[in-house]
């Protein structure tokens, strides 16, 4: 899968007259999954709606392989960026297979409604988030993390390089997050560039290549987790100290002894 | 960082490996449609549709259905014909009464219900998949109402001299606008946006009454079938156009099938999919409001045949499409059966067809209301 680049540039973002982006300047490593955190209200999901084109800029541009995204196409765009939101709606009584042909809506056009290349990459998207056997099952009777790997079936089916997960575990218990995380880390050793909205930052250390914190609008602080998450950050980004270990098993950072800043440990 | 990755994840990760699993030469269609396909010239990739098994048979038994209504259209009311000699008088035999009854009688009323019954169906199927709400047909967001209150108007000589298609179209066109606007803030898929409807409307028909309260009494009866909704009074000229309009509506509305059936998904789906969610939503607005003028001048405010079409074809089709065309059949279905039930049930008094369906649909609206799965509501 060629290697698409996601970049911004001085970009601004309001909701009304509130600035929620304010002149971000940022690239997303390709053939990476990178995490989005910061606090709650930080702008991470308007980022990430700014970044997949349905917030459109006040300022400043999002650019892919150099191009503006504003300038692109629809249908081209969305073959090249996927997005899950973070409410996404299907109509009633749609099963998971129906659910996954929609992603070839950009490859498809009125006289070309169902091809060989169709059928073979819904199968294989289907596998990849392993839903096969619930293909035939309607939404609505699935549990949280089958539903969610569902979606990301069906964005998995649109075929793009690039793919853009608004908190995909919010709302999932422990087991169902691992499903989906799991899930994100086979998509990227594809070679699909992620970037994923999170709000738990300990798994956004263990499953993440690339992290970006953001505090009120503005970029804090962007690299590898292992080189940026400190005491520091933690405190800057959600006002509480804590110890950093590394997990014993695969060395990515844990937050312990977490209390609110200021406060003393109860150990 | 990721460090841990397990051989099965590994063997996972390279779906490509099934590619040449199935050959181009054994495509199945999904599961519950037929694949049609032929060549393309100039050997590009071939053309395909897909055809919607259930959607084609919910269509095909809504197409025999409202045939069969037409025939007791034709054949039932005040003096009756035998079935059989029906066809005969559609062409010109037979008795010379039942030929005149047929042809010159029954005949354009039966098709002013259907082109109305089509199109009231049609735009209530449009607006329930732009606003993803059941309740938001044309009839109950005021469009019906503003379509009224400007025909009554022309109707009644109100120093407007534009036809009454001309002046429902601009009546619909305030109402949604205005409704549109009100509800701006909010959206379109909300209570905000039903509210706002109910309220241009119920403005609307206070407006109506108004205009006839103020005329001679001989004026306001003139326009009154009107108000309620009636295919006794037609004015020649809003069928033909409404024909014209509908064909047009009809053949937007199945261009815009495909756009129609994603915007059934929340609005960041369906653009993360490559909808133009805001270009779409106007052509689909533009067709369901032209419909909804183009009907009500022809038969008045019959707005519940947007309610009920709809609801009956999505019973009988499959939830993976918007079933436009199985609208426009049940809804052409509905008005036909409430126009003959209406036309013999106190025969010789005749009840005006709006009535008919305000008796039928009203309790079918509280059925919506009260459903216990009526999540499709908020």
């Amino acid at each position: 899968m060629t290697q698409h680049e996601l970049a911004t540039r001085d970009l601004t973002l309001c909701h009304g007259r509130a600035t929620i982006i304010d002149r971000l300047a940022l690239t997303l490593p390709a053939g990476e999954v990178t995490a989005i955190v910061g606090p709650n209200g930080c702008g991470k999901s308007t980022l990430l709606a700014g970044l997949s084109r349905l917030h459109a800029p006040k300022q400043g541009t999002v650019l892919l392989d150099g191009r503006d995204i504003q300038q692109l196409p629809a249908r081209e765009l969305a073959r090249r960026l996927a997005l899950l939101p973070q409410e996404a709606i299907a109509p009633e009584g749609l099963t998971v297979a129906e659910l996954v042909r929609f992603g070839r809506q950009p490859h498809q056009g009125w006289l070309r409604q169902w091809s060989a290349e169709d059928q073979q990459v819904v199968r294989q998207a289907l596998a990849a988030a392993d839903v096969s056997e619930l293909a035939g099952r309607p939404l609505d009777t699935l549990s949280g993390g089958q539903r969610q790997r569902a979606w990301i079936a069906m964005t998995i089916a649109q075929q793009t390089p690039l793919l853009l997960l608004d908190e995909p575990t919010s709302a999932l218990d422990l087991g169902h997050q691992i499903e989906v995380f799991e899930l994100v880390r086979r998509l990227a050793a594809d070679g699909r560039t992620v970037v994923m909205v999170l709000h738990d930052l300990a798994s956004a250390c263990r499953y993440a290549d690339h992290l970006l914190a953001l505090r009120s609008g503005q970029l804090i602080a962007a690299g590898p987790p292992g080189e940026v998450v400190t005491t520091e950050l933690v405190r800057r980004l959600y006002g509480i100290d804590c110890t950093l270990i590394p997990d014993p098993a695969t060395g990515s950072l844990l937050l312990a002894n977490v209390r609110r800043a200021g406060r003393c440990g109860d150990a | 960082m990721w460090r841990e990755v397990s051989a099965e994840s590994q063997a996972r990760q390279r779906p490509g490996t099934e590619r040449c699993e199935r050959g181009a030469g054994d495509i199945v269609a999904p599961p519950g449609h037929w694949r049609l396909a032929w060549q393309a010239a100039g050997g590009s990739l071939p053309y395909s549709l897909l055809i919607d098994r259930r959607a084609f048979v919910a269509a095909l038994i809504l197409l025999l259905a409202l045939l069969t209504a037409s025939l007791a259209y034709l054949a039932m009311g005040s003096s009756p014909l035998p079935p059989q000699a029906v066809p005969a008088a559609l062409v010109g035999r037979g008795d010379m009464m039942a030929v005149f009854l047929v042809q010159e009688l029954r005949l354009p009323r039966l098709a002013a219900a259907c082109l109305t019954g089509a199109a009231f169906g049609v735009a209530g199927c449009l607006m329930q998949t732009l606003a993803r709400n059941r309740l938001a047909t044309p009839g109950i967001i005021g469009i019906d109402n503003g379509a009224t209150a400007f025909a009554v108007a022309s109707v009644i000589g109100l120093g407007v001299s534009l036809a009454p298609p001309a002046m429902a179209l601009a009546g619909a066109t305030t109402a949604a606008a205005l409704t549109f606007g009100l509800a701006a803030g909010g959206g379109v898929r909300g209570y905000r946006f039903i509210v706002a409807g109910i309220g241009v409307g119920a403005v609307f028909g206070a407006i109506t009454q108004l205009l006839l309260a103020k005329v001679h009494i001989d004026t306001a009866n003139a326009a009154y079938p009107w108000t309620v909704g009636s295919l006794n009074a037609r004015p020649a000229g809003a069928v033909m156009l409404l024909a014209v309009g509908l064909s047009l509506g009809l053949g937007a509305a199945l261009w815009l099938t495909r756009a129609l059936s994603l915007m059934r998904f929340s609005d960041a789906v369906a653009s993360g999919l490559g909808l133009r969610v805001a270009r779409r939503r106007w052509q689909v607005l533009a067709v369901s409001v032209l419909l909804t003028g183009l009907a009500v001048a022809v038969a008045g405010p019959v707005g519940l045949i947007g309610l009920i079409g709809p609801e009956i074809a999505r019973s009988l089709s499959s939830p993976r499409g918007v079933p436009v065309v199985a609208s426009a059949l049940a809804g052409a279905l509905v008005m036909v059966l409430a126009d003959l039930a209406g036309r013999i049930l106190l025969s010789p008094i005749e009840i005006p067809v709006g009535i008919v369906t305000a008796v039928v649909g009203g309790p079918w609206l509280l059925w919506i209301l009260l459903r216990p799965a009526s999540r499709n509501l908020a």
